[in-house]
């Protein structure tokens, strides 16, 4: 009990301010918010370029056909490829 | 599922059947990787010599300039992104032109050489290599401008045909190289030193980007590299960036930048450091690095004034100008 007294006595020589109200948690989200926006688009941008060049890409085939058909694009075989090893074919990652 | 495995440039991209490369224009179709863009390009151009930028190869000569879609780096701030981030299907400009087509047009043109470039000629590799056979045979000279992101066999191959080449060294960091292209420096550094070793001309472009690769002390180590590895006669390029793309966030880069850029690949010990996409600057000229001589003066791309001798040499003080000059 004693100790009890001695804790409101303090409390009343330094009274606990109220300051936290809905609008500043409002606030403090809106910041929070921001500076997760600004991390993402900062991250995102500097990411971007080591981000691609990680393999292959998913294309658009059926176009590539059409386009090949009508003589916009070409199926001449490329130099410089070998069917891909077992090992190798381990590394491709599906795409969505 | 045949998938197959490309030999062509550092990636080595193991690409599913149905499935492109990570340069969108090598496409595996039925177990086969297939050059989609051979004879196929998107953008066909006259421009003068001084545009690749070749400095010290037939100056103030007309070089006909080819590109197809696709590309094996991704820089933020590239300046031809149209061409170079897409896919052949992707295009609604392609032009029929194989190579022997290619020739004959330039030869028509009156061009003597012919140039791959805008985009990365290392991902249309076959129509390069067949155009250039053509070319050579029928004596026109074949220029490259490239990132040099290739692998050393196919790269000298190729050397065989190739006359000269201006390269791109982005930065001399590897970070650089990783954030800003998706590549790597070594493979780079690795081609440069092959184009050396092979006997094409070479001159090495350097886009100087505020923030980004404008340390004066990367400067200086580039140069130093290129001085030991290349040859003090090595033409440098300091370009000057310009915010385009995916890069709109940083200012083009100031003169003054490029000037101290400039100061210090000169005090490294390269002979010839030119400054480029400043129209008018003084370091736009070619000047004898013995006597100071102005040998050849250039507005831009314009050639406005040739002093160098017939065989290539300083009027003043008969100092030999390496470069190839007629």
């Amino acid at each position: 009990m004693h100790d009890l007294y001695a804790l409101r006595s303090a409390a009343v020589a330094f009274p606990r301010v109220r300051h936290w109200h809905r609008r500043e948690a409002r606030f403090v989200t809106l910041v929070a918010v921001t500076a997760l926006v600004i991390g993402l688009q900062l991250s995102a941008g500097l990411q971007l370029a080591s981000r691609e060049g990680t393999g292959w890409r998913a294309v658009d085939t059926a176009a590539i056909h059409r386009r090949i058909e009508t003589g916009d694009l070409r199926d001449r075989e490329a130099d410089w490829y070998h069917p891909a090893t077992a090992v190798e074919r381990k590394q491709v990652v599906e795409r969505p | 599922m045949t998938a197959v495995a490309c030999e062509l440039c550092p990636r080595r991209c193991v690409i599913p059947e149905g499935g492109a490369g990570d340069c969108r224009i090598r496409v595996n179709l039925g177990g086969k990787l297939r050059a989609t863009t051979y004879g196929r390009p998107s953008a066909i151009h006259i421009d003068p010599m001084e545009k690749k930028p070749l400095f010290h190869f037939h100056p103030g000569t007309s070089v006909f300039s080819i590109a197809t879609a696709g590309c094996n780096l991704h820089c933020l701030n590239c300046q031809n992104w149209q061409l170079s981030q897409r896919g052949g299907e992707e295009m609604e400009q392609i032009y029929r032109a194989d190579p022997p087509e290619v020739v004959k047009a330039a030869k028509e043109q009156g061009c003597k050489s012919l140039a791959y470039t805008y985009s990365d000629p290392v991902v249309f590799y076959e129509y390069v290599y067949d155009t250039s056979a053509i070319a050579r045979r029928e004596g026109l000279n074949n220029t490259y401008h490239t990132a040099g992101y290739i692998n050393p066999k196919p790269l000298r191959r190729l050397c065989g045909l190739l006359d000269a080449s201006n390269t791109d060294l982005k930065a001399f960091d590897d970070g650089f190289y990783r954030r800003v292209t998706g590549a790597t420096l070594q493979p780079v550094l690795d081609a440069l030193v092959t184009l050396r070793e092979e006997g094409v001309w070479l001159e090495v472009t350097n886009l100087v980007i505020p923030t980004l690769n404008d340390d004066l002390a990367m400067i200086r180590r580039m140069a130093s590299w290129m001085r030991d590895e290349l040859g003090p006669d090595t033409p440098l390029h300091l370009s000057r960036f310009q915010p385009q793309y995916r890069m709109r966030n940083l200012p083009p880069t100031p003169a003054e930048a490029l000037d101290r850029a400039r100061r210090e690949a000169l005090d490294a010990g390269l002979r010839y450091v030119y400054i480029g996409n400043v129209p008018g600057h003084e370091a736009n000229s070619t000047y004898c690095p013995t006597d100071g001589t102005l040998l050849i003066r250039r507005v831009g791309f314009m050639v406005v004034e040739n002093k160098l001798t017939a065989d290539g040499r300083c009027p003043t003080c008969n100092q030999k100008i390496p470069g190839v000059w007629k």
